[in-house]
């Protein structure tokens, strides 16, 4: 559980509720492209706090989540970290993502590369199995640009 | 006479938890907890293969997962009298002592003391010093515990691969041997947190700190700088300051199935714990021993298929019946030992257990809020101190084993419990295996003793009468409630058996953006 991945891909998100699956389903799509040597893919789902231990000294860490429904349906975004609060809402504890990067920024040990990917959801469905059409037309191209970010990175 | 009827959704508590309370000019005089989230568990585990339960019931919880892990294991192993080796024993307890530490730790600093960086605190004498310390994110102790609590964790990937949803234990022992490498990298683990620990949290040194034998011997202590200024000083001297040590008592009855389980007194034939299990009876005072023939669940004011009065979990079920608009208000069952409300936790476990500070400090003051916080944090003390027996009596014994197979033919139908004090207290898991599947499975989890609603007497739970008579200044931002629910340390995702549509139907969501 400490970081022996020292490049690695994190994709969030819950495959149960609609466009939040966005961030597994371009886990798939990257796992069938495949991965440069050296890189590693996880698939997160809800996890919170204990994600943590996987951002903490790493080399370069590439994360994928959606994002609240803003009026353009899968538009793809790069976040920075800072710019993501802590979550409003019960679930997840409370201690979702938001947090965890917050939590981050607290501690030493920060990824030496951290790039945040976002797809913005069409509406929020809970209990929906399938992506909406602009978001899963996104899902291919995101994870072209995370193929580009590794490259990047392997030259940073 | 002002009658208001509150709804109280409250943040950093684990899982999906409401609170109505109704307040009658500012004082609450009723309270109703709901689990607002079905999960369904028991249903998952009906019909399928004994050992399917080492990989599904650790995902009841994020947090406590090898507590659940622990519990499948012992109710399987009971049902087939499978031996246990003490390795085995000293290695799940090792894990469970390690996640009881993250916990009690996160609890404590992560979900409780934020709340005193409230602004109403603003003008409190210790107001600088708090937000020093407790502020989130920024606050030395917050961010100390953040990085504690994840180093500490390390001993479970240690053994079982990864936290949280570990599933290395099986009947007969655990998945990983003992070796020399993995004890020096937990007990280095465990030094780091034993040194923070005394001098960040209590300011003191373990020994000396454990030796602490009575309420006059604590506060003469905590008059000595070193002590009042550190983490436990400080919670301590603000909650006292706002009378938490007189409020949210609740149900004077406690419970506690005992701490681990004794690596050389256990397996078929015995079941000794490290720290006793039984029952406290608040009326009396005096501590009985565990009789679980005593357990029901009610379902009364739950939203399951209704039956009458009480019934053990052997003979219980959970079969989903949501029924909006009628009395029936949370996904929770209501427990009861004999007709008794109880509650469960460490200020339970060690009650029971014999701590000699706290019994004194009960005795004099009840069990309010502060103290029930000042337990959580008492035990990390335990925690540390069973952890490095542990792993003692691991370097003692590299050689022996870690798991025996079960003898062919002993994996029998029958029934049986597992039973061990998870993070939050008592945690039962009650099998019925026929036909080499299994038939029932029933789960109790701690929060399901503290967070019951009503059972069918119409008798509130441990947390709803807790509440009442508390006074709150500003209904608006009733931050009373947030100190008094928190010092219980909720956990309504094991507990509730779906997330709401309409004004939840956001749940899946974690990121906000631009906030």
């Amino acid at each position: 559980m400490t970081g022996l991945a020292r490049r690695q891909v994190l994709c969030f998100g819950n495959e149960l509720h609609g466009d939040d699956g966005f961030g597994p389903a371009v886990g798939r799509a990257l796992a069938g492209l495949g991965l440069p040597a050296g890189w590693e893919l996880h698939q997160l789902g809800t996890r919170g706090l204990d994600a943590l231990a996987l951002l903490q000294d790493c080399e370069a860490a590439l994360l994928v989540d959606a994002e609240a429904p803003a009026g353009q349906p899968g538009r793809l975004r790069e976040r920075r970290a800072d710019e993501l609060g802590s979550e409003a809402s019960l679930v997840g504890h409370g201690m979702g993502l938001g947090f965890v990067l917050q939590a981050l920024r607290a501690m030493p040990g920060r990824p030496g590369v951290l790039r945040i990917l976002t797809a913005e959801m069409t509406e929020v469905r809970s209990f929906q199995l399938a992506l909406s059409p602009a978001v899963a037309g996104s899902v291919d191209p995101a994870a072209r640009q995370l193929g580009r970010w590794m490259q990047e990175a392997a030259h940073a | 006479m002002a009658r208001i009827e509150l709804n109280v959704d409250l943040n950093r508590v684990e899982g999906d938890l409401s609170v109505q309370v109704t307040l009658e000019d500012g004082v609450v005089v009723e309270a109703r907890t709901a689990g607002t989230m079905y999960r369904g568990f028991e249903q998952i585990l009906l019909g399928r293969a004994p050992r399917d339960a080492m990989v599904i019931t650790p995902r009841v919880c994020g947090i406590c997962g090898t507590a659940h892990l622990y519990a499948a294991v012992l109710a399987l192993e009971q049902i087939w009298g499978t031996p246990v080796p003490p390795n085995a024993t000293r290695i799940r307890n090792l894990c469970l002592f390690a996640e009881g530490l993250q916990n009690d730790l996160r609890q404590t600093f992560l979900f409780f003391t934020p709340d005193f960086c409230h602004p109403r605190y603003a003008q409190h004498p210790l107001h600088d010093a708090m937000m020093r310390a407790f502020e989130p994110f920024k606050g030395e102790v917050y961010r100390e515990t953040l990085a504690m609590t994840r180093r500490v964790l390390e001993i479970v990937a240690h053994f079982g691969g990864q936290w949280p949803h570990s599933s290395y234990m099986l009947p007969g022992g655990v998945v990983t041997p003992p070796d020399t490498r993995r004890l020096i990298a937990c007990r280095a683990a465990l030094d780091e947190l034993q040194r923070w620990y005394e001098q960040r949290v209590v300011g003191a040194r373990l020994e000396d700190w454990l030796a602490l034998d009575s309420a006059d011997a604590y506060f003469a202590w905590l008059e000595q700088p070193v002590p009042a200024s550190s983490a436990l000083g400080l919670m301590t001297r603000f909650l006292r300051s706002q009378g938490l040590h007189r409020l949210g008592i609740g149900t004077p009855h406690m419970l506690s199935f005992g701490v681990g389980c004794d690596p050389e007194r256990w397996g078929p034939s015995q079941d000794a714990h490290l720290m006793r299990s039984g029952f406290l009876d608040g009326d009396s005072g005096a501590v009985e021993p565990l009789d679980t023939a005593q357990i029901a669940e009610h379902v009364r004011h739950s939203w399951f298929r209704p039956y009458e009065g009480g019934r053990h979990p052997y003979e219980g079920e959970t079969v989903p019946d949501y029924q909006p608009g009628s009395d029936r208000y949370s996904w929770a069952k209501a427990p009861r030992y004999g007709d008794r409300v109880v509650q469960t936790g460490p200020l339970a476990e060690l009650l029971i257990g014999g701590d000699a500070l706290l019994r004194d400090l009960h005795a004099r003051e009840g069990a309010g809020a502060w103290l029930r916080q000042f337990a959580r944090v008492r035990r990390v003390a335990y925690e540390l101190q069973h952890a490095r027996r542990m792993l003692d009596e691991l370097g003692a014994a590299l050689h022996e084993p870690h798991f025996i197979a079960p003898v062919p033919g002993s994996e029998v139908d029958g029934q049986g419990c597992g039973l061990v004090m998870a993070a939050r207290g008592a945690l039962g898991h009650w099998v019925r295996l026929r036909d080499g599947v299994v038939e029932k499975y029933q789960i109790i989890t701690p929060t399901a003793w503290n967070a019951s609603p009503r059972d069918s007497a119409g008798v509130p739970g441990h947390w709803e009468a807790s509440l009442v008579g508390l006074e709150v200044a500003d209904a608006d931002d009733p931050i009373e409630i947030g100190h008094l629910i928190r010092s219980h340390d909720p956990c309504l995702v094991c507990t509730v058996h779906f997330a709401q549509a309409g004004a939840h139907a956001g749940a899946g969501r974690r990121l906000v953006v631009g906030a």
